[in-house]
């Protein structure tokens, strides 16, 4: 069945707004289960044949990107400061497109581990940060992370990492082959007495679900698949939602509110075309999954009289604990070959740090994998330590590349209220629209945390045998593509934006599913948690419109 | 970018064409005595147009470029036509930063002829005296940017007028090929397979 098209005078039953991780995986689940479904999404669509093996454009030139010039940031570190208009490079950044950041995300796929939905009990509570247990627990997650393994493709070995949560279905694929960085890693990991594991991918390592599997062109992170073996949404739940002939995705439809009634009620969204020309959308609920950053600009910029705040946030947490992940990079040189830039960038992770530890001295753990960086202009451009960015000393470094390999970190993230997306006072987009203003600073114990990985890491390369090792450089965090916390969930309408359901806690058919739901950061890599969340939305969704309690 | 002149660019390459990695591999001395000076180029005698660039100007930033990546044994910015780049790179995606480039680069030339008066333009200055300057204005934001400029022109895309003939890609040991087959390097030819762990750790 070919995909619907509505007309701008019918009412819908839900506009999704975004057709990323989330988005796509709701429409998808809303369709199937009979409702009719429009996503709006701001970005071009692409396909398959429009991706290229332009390190210049996608990396440097933010082809993929939400564009400095057209959707412009500021950013500050405390509300003290005036914030500063962000060039070159978004601070808080994701692929403008349908299937957003599912496209040009590096596809490592972990599950989070039972001890981040309930940290707070466990540990305590961490003065002056907003640190909370989930609503939800990892087993009323389970099924739904069994789902995207399946649904969505995701390869991996079941039981492989002895720290891994129970499942109840193994992998659908087996692991992408192991590179000579993946080799190293375990190796050295396992002469110090850890456990690195074969790394879960969102990419498909045998074909699957009408897909090839990978051809190892090396070009994942920061690159959208031109093989379709990358489990993005475009490929995988987009395609089967509007096959059921109820959903339209229509690109360049950028959304720039949400319109209630006087009843508090959700009737619509108005949104502006590719020509820049306003329409209203009307339908019977509205389901945002923009992400992390645009869900809370969007409910801030769709304020009124009766919502001087923003919509949904009489918590006054819209925009709030923003959470990115703490990031950390060793590179290391070897004697011989390794050749890092063919094939995806994981093949194995240790997690042995992953749970806090009082002893260490501050909160958090994480852990970290193989993997180096955009090749080659990303390695001569971010690996060498300063006195090595030029002259013969640049040089060597470039010839070493062969020889190279980055270990990256994964950790957590406090969150804390000052840290936040709101509206600038000041600059408009192209579109006429308020900025987004980000403000953030880490949390002392986030950055030590990342040190700590960051140690861990170079022992392993040296125990790898690397003839050089050294650290890359750990600095207050200026922004992430990991955006995190900001409409997050809870019981208490007064310290969260939407219940266990998705359901904003003040507008009765207005749902939030992204990584804005998110109460803790996990250890990093949150999509498959972010999708696993959108499966169980969806499914709690449904349920609801079909009992009319919506 | 201009169209005539990419076009033009393109006809070059054709026609050049013969001159496969294989050859470069061989002829890589004679390769490196033909290209080597930057003031050749500059002074029109290779097929190449500059659009930003004056001669003068162009002489400097491949002087500069040649000492963040420099010539030697192996093929170095110089060689890679890193100031065509730089050169083109400005008259298309970064047209808008062609004025503080510009100013950038015109503030470099005279600090430096305020500080070495009666030598001539720093293309003209031996290669330790070069180095010597660099290092004294390592910190500025031009010298940022032409670090920037040259590993991208070394290593991007050749469509954009850098990394002739793939020398960039070639000095760094990357392929540009779209599919790849295990093993990938030496490590993991003889990988034996993931063993499991006995028992949990904890």
């Amino acid at each position: 069945m070919s995909a619907r098209t509505f007309k701008p005078t019918e009412t819908v039953d839900f506009v999704v707004v975004g057709s990323g991780a989330a988005g796509g995986v709701m429409a998808r689940e809303l369709a199937q289960a009979g409702f009719e479904v429009l996503v709006l999404e701001q970005g071009p669509r692409f396909t398959a044949a429009d991706f290229r093996h332009d390190e210049l454009d996608y990396w440097f030139n933010n082809a993929l990107l939400n564009s400095p010039e057209a959707s412009p940031q500021t950013f500050r570190k405390s509300a003290q400061d005036k914030a500063a208009r962000v060039r070159d490079f978004p601070s808080l950044w994701y692929a403008r497109m349908v299937g957003g950041s599912s496209n040009h995300f590096t596809a490592n796929f972990w599950r989070f581990h039972e001890v981040d939905f309930r940290e707070r009990s466990l540990l305590g509570a961490i003065a002056g940060t907003s640190f909370a247990d989930w609503p939800i627990d990892y087993a009323e997650l389970e099924p739904y992370y069994t789902r995207v393994e399946w649904e969505i493709g995701v390869s991996g070995l079941a039981g492989a990492s002895p720290f891994d949560p129970p499942r109840s279905k193994p992998y659908p694929m087996p692991p992408l082959p192991v590179k000579s960085s993946g080799v190293l890693l375990e190796r050295g990991a396992r002469k110090l007495g850890l456990h690195p594991f074969p790394a879960p991918m969102a990419i498909a390592s045998v074909p699957y679900r009408g897909r090839p599997s990978c051809a190892h062109c090396g070009f994942c992170m920061g690159f959208g698949c031109e093989m379709q073996a990358k489990s993005s949404t475009l490929y995988t739940v987009i395609p089967e939602a509007e096959a059921t002939g109820r959903c339209e995705v229509r690109s360049e439809s950028y959304v720039s509110r949400i319109d209630v009634n006087d009843r508090d009620r959700v009737t619509g969204v108005t949104y502006f075309d590719r020509d820049k020309r306003e329409h209203f959308q009307k339908a019977r609920a509205v389901v945002v999954c923009a992400n992390g950053a645009e869900t809370a600009r969007l409910l801030l910029m769709s304020g009124s009289a009766r919502h001087p705040d923003g919509l949904a946030n009489s918590s006054g947490f819209v925009g709030r604990n923003l959470m990115f992940n703490t990031y950390a990079e060793v590179h290391a040189i070897f004697e011989h070959e390794l050749n890092e830039y063919k094939s995806v960038q994981v093949t194995r992770v240790v997690h042995d740090f992953y749970d806090s530890d009082p002893r260490r001295g501050f909160y958090g753990g994480g852990g970290f994998d193989s993997r180096i960086g955009p090749a080659p202009i990303g390695w001569a451009l971010f690996a060498p330590p300063a006195e090595r960015s030029w002259g013969p000393g640049l040089k060597s470094l470039i010839e070493a590349m062969p020889r190279a390999m980055v270990v990256a970190t994964h950790g957590t993230s406090l969150p804390l209220e000052s840290n936040r997306v709101d509206l600038d006072p000041e600059l408009k987009d192209a579109w006429g629209l308020p900025a987004m203003r980000v403000t953030y600073q880490d949390h002392p114990d986030d950055l030590a945390c990342a040190g700590f990985l960051q140690d861990r890491a170079v022992d392993v390369m040296q125990a790898a045998g690397a003839q050089q090792v050294w650290k890359g450089p750990l600095t207050d965090a200026a922004g992430s593509p990991h955006l995190l916390g900001t409409c997050r969930m809870g019981n208490d309408p007064k310290t969260s934006v939407v219940d266990r359901y998705h359901r904003t806690h003040d507008i009765r058919n207005l749902f939030i599913c992204d990584g804005s739901s998110l109460v803790t950061s996990g250890r990093g890599q949150p999509t498959m948690t972010i999708q696993a969340l959108a499966f169980r939305a969806g499914e709690h969704i449904a349920r609801f419109a079909r009992r009319g309690e919506i | 970018m201009n169209k005539n002149n990419t076009s033009r660019r393109e006809f070059l390459r054709a026609s050049g064409g013969a001159l496969g990695a294989a050859w470069l591999g061989i002829h890589w001395p004679e390769l490196a005595t033909a290209a080597q000076h930057a003031h050749e180029v500059a002074a029109g005698r290779v097929d190449h147009e500059f659009m930003v660039l004056t001669a003068s100007q162009a002489r400097d930033v491949a002087a500069i470029a040649a000492q963040v990546v420099p010539s030697g044994d192996t093929p170095g910015a110089s060689e890679a036509g890193v100031v065509y780049f730089i050169d083109h790179i400005h008259a298309g995606l970064y047209a808008r930063s062609a004025p503080e480039f510009l100013a950038g680069l015109a503030a470099f030339q005279a600090e430096f002829a305020r500080q070495h008066p009666g030598t001539g333009p720093f293309a003209d200055l031996d290669a330790p005296g070069q180095h010597a300057h660099l290092k004294s204005i390592e910190s500025t934001p031009f010298f940022g940017t032409m670090k920037y400029l040259t590993i991208v022109g070394l290593l991007a895309l050749p469509s954009y007028g850098g990394n002739e003939h793939k020398l960039g890609w070639k000095l760094a040991g990357f392929v540009d090929q779209h599919a790849w087959t295990p093993p990938f390097g030496h490590y993991d030819r003889d990988y034996a397979g993931f063993v499991p762990y006995a028992t949990a750790p904890r």
